[in-house]
């Protein structure tokens, strides 16, 4: 125990206990064929901030649902406090203590503050009471927000202040964060670790942080534990350990690769050798966006005065924190929102925003953020999904022939290694990762002239996303003109030859991939001026 | 992720003892929902002093058993057919169509006009009939479609509010002269009833052992395979369904929600305009004789749209539900005579419908439930 | 004689508001249910059931007992049934809500009018009561202080869903269903079934709009006693935007046009009969084309919510 001992900065109005607040031992979890979580133990202890580390599908989320009551495991004990027992529900596991801050947020738009964080309560509804507790906990932990607000009109870090104070509200023991600076700012991520420590020193909780970014889990946690293919493969302490060896514990082989170590979140500076060699950017661009300004259905600018161009084989990264015209840009590439003025332009050609599929048709090829909204149709066919955008290849005289469809779709599926029972096995049976390729292969199928990937690697493991990138690189290699959208730097800063950062629904700035200086790139992002 | 591995043979008896034993719950809630159906039905005949036995007698012998009735039954299952399939091309694009009564009524008024006005020799006549009354029932399906696609109002309601306003509409017409009503000196006693048809207008008639049907039995039968056909196979099938599941996906392909979308919500105001044409030309079984009156459309509307549902959207399956749904009305005229409420019938229908939905419900839940079960924790 | 003036003298009649009012508060029974009931995320297209159950159902109550209560009792019953089989069918069985609607729709039609033939309930409507001083207001007095006693339910039962949708924990409950299910269902509600309790209630408001058919406004069952109009109630609840303020425009809007045959033919003025028996729905219509494209719809209105689905 002389490792908490030592880690136990600052004085605590909390009696020190060596014994752990929740443990986990032999946790097994499987869907279907495939072991989610085997034979996981893991220990959290009072004053802790806990680190759980490994690359997307480790099953550090299917452990922490279990934690929370979302999912029930097939063996294994959780004991709390000493106790042997059992979490069926989130009320449940609020009920033991532990609560979590969710990724993708639980919060209902259109209601207030207090609102949302009443929810799920039981008992008479009293907003005085909520609102007096929501400026309580703001204050104790740096938290400050207004209960009368609508989340609807809050930003992606103030809601998620909100989640928080959701949380905190139950007054758990054990807090767990999953992914939670994807859609901070630096800066903000600064001030959530600040909130954290207050959170662990002053009160002895023990919080959890879920991550897949190295960088991040070795700044702010005390241990760490390492996940790998449902396994517990090491756990150390944070002080003892350093950003190479938690990378091939994650991986399990020496990460040699820029590219790996970017998917594991951790940023190269160093600009040598192996940065890619940028193209001498003569020809005039393909793509060509000018003051484009759109709006949504209640009002709210989506687009503003937006102006962007990309050359041919080149690779422009656009940089910024979720939530900041980014959606509304690839919607736009994909003839999902119309202008309200502006335009568009491949090769000179101005594109109708308004007209459906036209987009496509003038050479745009685009793979979505979220692939189930605009991207497959989950119900048809793999082989289907393959022609969504243009049947023709595969059709005679308006009817579909079976025979060629069958044929394309098995090229493509050999081609882009997709995994799958077959071309007309239905999308839905296909992992996440498949599911991403299916759309890769369509869109490069037509040999567009640009490229708009907007997340592409989110949600994928390290082999993946090294797929991914490389398919990125060969289209920009082969002249394609690509449009890389993306909220975690890293992969920007791997892939890009030039940056540009959206904010407030606009560009903001530029800058060459080159020497890039990451403190006035996070300005940018923070909403400074250019 | 590990795989959890296990000896293949074992595997697949497992899996095949899983198929047959799905395949039996299938059969055994199917046949407890409609024998649930069935005793209700017959609980109420029997509380309201009825004899069921006899009732069920009623309805064969008035569906198939006597002489010239499965012929009606076929006559009656021709525009129930079309409906039907107007009702699967709308859905397939997503779209809730309940309007076909008035479309239907629409549709029928317009064969009616068109059909006096342009006259011109038996059978040429007899296509312009057709072609008119799916031009009227499109046009009016058409006004639900500008309504949502301009407008943005649900057609579910545009659709459904539009059926009175059609009801009206043809009653109205049959008021004057210049519209759809018959001069006085061949109206008989009856006030509002247009022209009849004159025997050359009809649809030809095929007789098979003393069963007769107007050949838009074979039209419609047609009809479905090529829908099916279409829908399975055509480009435009595949667009349709694409915009059916995921309309934004649709939008980035190409596929325009407006035009796709108004194109099959007025289709299928065509097909139940057809059907509107198709009584009013074959005459036969109930629909009025060879003249438009008011009421005409008699449910058929309402009964296609059933069809669909039952059928579950699926073009050739429509064919054998509306063959039951047409026995079901053809039988009901002779229930009346043994002392029961004609109108049971129609309960027997809903009770059917209901009946329908329960199985694919109550697998979705037990697969469902069992999902969980297989992973609770062993502690 | 002018339009003008016929409109003045139409304005100006008791009369109108008279039966405007009865309109306005037979749809406002059905629409109040349904507004919950989207609120929470479903369309509960067996309105129409729901009411014409309530109607049957009230009428053999009165036919058996002779009591107004009973008969409201029974129409709160008989709406309540239909709700059963639209709530459990959609909502624990995961049926598509448009199918078991339209069905329940035309079932409870068929059932109605077949057991009508069979027991031929004898009804009447139901005694008058005059609220003192404010039931002599000029034109509007009568209309809204001088009706039938089970009018002035309506006093009680709009605020108090109001309250309830917008005080209350349950309400609370119901709107993040229909905003929001996943949500709702992470922070721990059960969404399924608060979307069966706002049908349930839907039933229950609705089949006091059927009593009140019977009990109130026309007297006698007949299976077209609702014809149709149950669906204005729905539309009313689109126009106002989802909105209990809203939805009573809506209503009164909506009842006017229906109201409005009466008025003219009772002030002794010709129109074409079918444009006056088509107006309501034309109305309702046009109504929806100017505001459909203004309101938004809880986000999750239609949706059904299967947990891990998404």
């Amino acid at each position: 125990m002389t490792d908490n001992e030592q880690l136990l900065t600052g004085a605590g109005e909390w009696e020190f206990s060596p014994a752990p607040l929740v443990e986990l031992r032999g946790i097994c979890k499987n869907f279907g064929a495939v072991a989610a979580c085997d034979d996981v133990d893991l220990s959290l202890y009072p004053g802790q901030i806990h680190g759980v580390l490994g690359e997307n599908g480790a099953g550090k989320s299917t452990l922490m649902k279990v934690l929370i009551g979302l999912v029930l495991p097939d063996s294994g004990t959780i004991t709390i406090n000493g106790e042997t027992c059992t979490i069926h529900d989130p009320l449940d596991a609020a009920a033991h203590g532990i609560g979590m801050v969710h990724q993708h947020f639980s919060l209902v738009e259109p209601l207030t503050v207090w609102e949302n964080v009443a929810l799920g309560d039981g008992g008479k509804l009293d907003p005085d009471a909520v609102r007096n507790r929501i400026g309580e906990l703001g204050d104790a932990y740096g938290l400050i927000i207004d209960p009368d607000a609508r989340v609807a009109d809050l930003t992606a870090g103030l809601r998620q202040r909100v989640e928080i104070i959701k949380c905190l509200r139950r007054d758990p023991t054990v807090l767990i964060f999953d992914e939670p600076t994807s859609v901070l700012t630096p800066d903000e991520s600064q001030q959530l670790f600040k909130s954290l420590r207050t959170m662990v020193a002053s009160e002895g909780k023990s919080v959890v942080l879920v991550s897949h970014k190295l960088d991040e889990v070795l700044r702010t946690t005390d241990d760490i534990t390492i996940m790998r293919q449902g396994r517990v493969v090491d756990r150390m302490d944070t002080s003892e350990t350093t950003a190479p060896e938690l990378a091939r514990s994650m991986v399990g082989r020496e990460v040699s690769l820029r590219a790996e170590r970017a998917a594991l979140g951790h940023i190269e500076l160093d600009v040598a050798t192996d940065v890619v060699a940028q193209p001498t950017v003569t020809t005039e661009p393909v793509l060509t966006i000018t003051n484009a300004n759109a709006s949504g259905p209640g009002g709210q600018r989506l687009l503003d005065d937006l102006t962007l161009e990309v050359h041919p084989g080149e690779i422009v990264g656009v940089a910024g924190v979720e939530g900041n015209g980014q959606r509304p840009l690839a919607d736009l590439l994909s003839s999902l929102l119309p202008l309200d003025n502006g335009t568009v332009a491949v090769n000179g050609n101005a594109v109708s925003s308004s007209a459906p599929g036209a987009m496509s048709r003038a050479g745009i090829g685009v793979i979505p953020e979220d692939r189930h909204d605009s991207g497959v149709v989950l119900e048809m066919t793999v082989a289907e999904n393959l022609v969504l955008v243009d049947p023709q290849r595969v059709a005679k005289h308006g009817v579909i022939d079976h025979k060629k469809l069958t044929r394309f779709a098995e090229e493509m599926i050999q081609e882009f290694s997709i995994q799958c029972s077959g071309p007309h096995a239905p999308l839905w049976s296909l992992s996440g990762g498949n599911q991403q390729r299916v759309v890769l292969a369509r869109e490069l199928a037509d040999h567009p002239k640009v490229l708009v990937a907007a997340q592409p690697t989110r949600g994928l493991d390290v082999g993946a996303i090294e797929y991914m990138t490389d398919r990125i690189r060969e289209a920009a290699a082969s002249g394609v003109a690509v449009l890389l959208i993306s909220s975690e730097l890293e992969e920007i800063l791997d892939v890009a030859d030039r940056i540009v950062v959206m904010s407030g629904h606009r560009i903001v700035g530029e800058m060459p991939r080159a020497g890039v200086d990451l403190e006035h790139l996070g300005l940018l992002m923070g909403g400074a001026n250019a | 992720m590990t795989t959890v591995a296990k000896p293949a043979t074992d595997e697949k008896r497992a899996s095949r003892a899983r198929q047959s034993a799905r395949l039996a719950e299938w059969l055994v809630l199917y046949l407890l929902s409609i024998l649930g159906a069935i005793l209700i039905s017959a609980l109420l005949v029997t509380a309201t002093g009825g004899d069921w036995q006899s009732v069920v007698g009623a309805l064969f012998d008035g569906s198939v058993r006597n002489p010239g009735r499965w012929g009606a039954t076929l006559g009656a299952a021709a525009p129930l057919l079309l409906v039907a399939l107007g009702t699967v091309i709308s859905a397939r694009a997503g779209l809730v169509n309940i309007g076909q009564e008035g479309q239907l009524a629409i549709g029928a008024a317009f064969a009616t006009y068109f059909g006096f006005l342009i006259g011109g020799p038996g059978s040429v006549n007899i296509v312009v009939l057709l072609a008119f009354g799916a031009v009227g029932g499109a046009l009016w399906a058409g006004v639900a479609a500008l309504l949502r696609f301009w407008r943005g109002v649900p057609e579910v309601l545009s659709t459904l509010l539009l059926v009175a306003v059609a009801g009206q509409a043809v009653a109205y017409g049959l008021r004057w002269q210049g519209l759809l009503l018959a001069p006085a000196a061949d109206r008989g006693n009856r006030n509002q009833v247009s022209e009849q048809l004159g025997t050359d207008r009809r649809l030809p008639v095929q007789t098979i052992f003393g069963n007769s049907y107007p050949i838009s039995v074979y039209l419609s039968v047609l009809a479905a395979v090529i829908v099916a056909f279409l829908l399975a196979r055509s480009i435009w099938g595949f667009r349709l369904k694409m915009l059916g599941r995921n309309p934004r996906a649709a939008q980035h392909s190409g596929v325009s929600q407006n035009r796709y979308g108004s194109a099959a919500l007025m289709l299928g105001g065509a097909f139940a305009g057809l059907a509107g044409a198709a009584m009013l030309a074959g005459g036969g079984f109930a629909f009025g004789n060879f003249q438009l009156v008011p009421g005409f459309s008699a449910n058929i509307g309402w009964t296609g749209l059933l069809v669909a549902l039952v059928a579950r959207e699926r073009a050739l399956i429509c064919i054998p539900v509306a063959l039951v749904f047409a026995a079901l009305r053809t039988g009901s005229g002779f229930v009346s005579s043994t002392g029961v409420e004609g109108r049971i019938t129609d309960v027997i229908q809903g009770l059917l419908v209901l009946a329908l939905l329960v199985p694919p419900a109550v697998m979705f839940v037990r697969d469902r439930r069992r999902a969980r079960a297989a992973t609770t924790a062993r502690t | 004689m002018g339009f003008f003036d016929a409109f003045f003298d139409i304005f100006t009649s008791d009369s109108t508001y008279l039966a405007g009012a009865l309109f306005a508060a037979f749809l406002l029974f059905a629409a109040t249910g349904e507004w919950v009931a989207e609120r929470a995320g479903t369309i509960n297209i067996s309105v129409e059931g729901m009411l014409l159950s309530g109607a049957f159902t009230s009428a053999v109550g009165y036919h058996l007992t002779q009591s107004a209560v009973v008969a409201l009792l029974a129409g709160i019953c008989g709406g309540l049934i239909v709700a059963l089989v639209q709530a459990e069918m959609s909502h624990r069985l995961s049926a598509d809500q448009f199918v078991v609607g339209l069905t329940l729709n035309i079932l409870v039609l068929g059932l109605t009018g077949f057991l009508d033939r069979e027991i031929a309930p004898k009804t009447k409507i139901v005694s008058t009561w005059e609220i003192p001083l404010l039931s002599d207001l000029p034109l509007i007095g009568q209309a809204l202080f001088g009706q039938p006693w089970p009018f002035y339910l309506l006093y009680i039962l709009v605020p108090a869903t109001a309250w309830m949708v917008y005080r209350t924990r349950f309400g609370l409950e119901v709107r993040a269903a229909g905003e929001n299910p996943q949500s709702a269902d992470v922070s721990g509600i059960d969404v399924n079934k608060r979307r069966r309790q706002a049908i349930y209630y839907a039933g229950f408001t609705s089949g006091l709009g059927g009593a009140f058919l019977i009990l109130v406004q026309i007297g006698q069952f007949e299976d077209s006693i609702v014809g149709g109009r149950g669906f204005i109630a729905i539309a009313a609840v689109i126009f106002g935007g989802w909105t209990i303020r809203g939805t009573i425009a809506g209503c009164i809007l909506f009842a006017g046009a229906l109201s409005f045959r009466l008025s003219i033919q009772g002030l002794g003025y010709q129109l074409n009969s079918e444009l006056l028996q088509s107006l309501p729905f034309l109305v309702t219509i046009i109504g929806m084309a100017f505001f459909a494209h203004r309101v938004r719809p809880p986000a999750a209105l239609a949706q059904p919510f299967v947990r891990g689905l998404k």
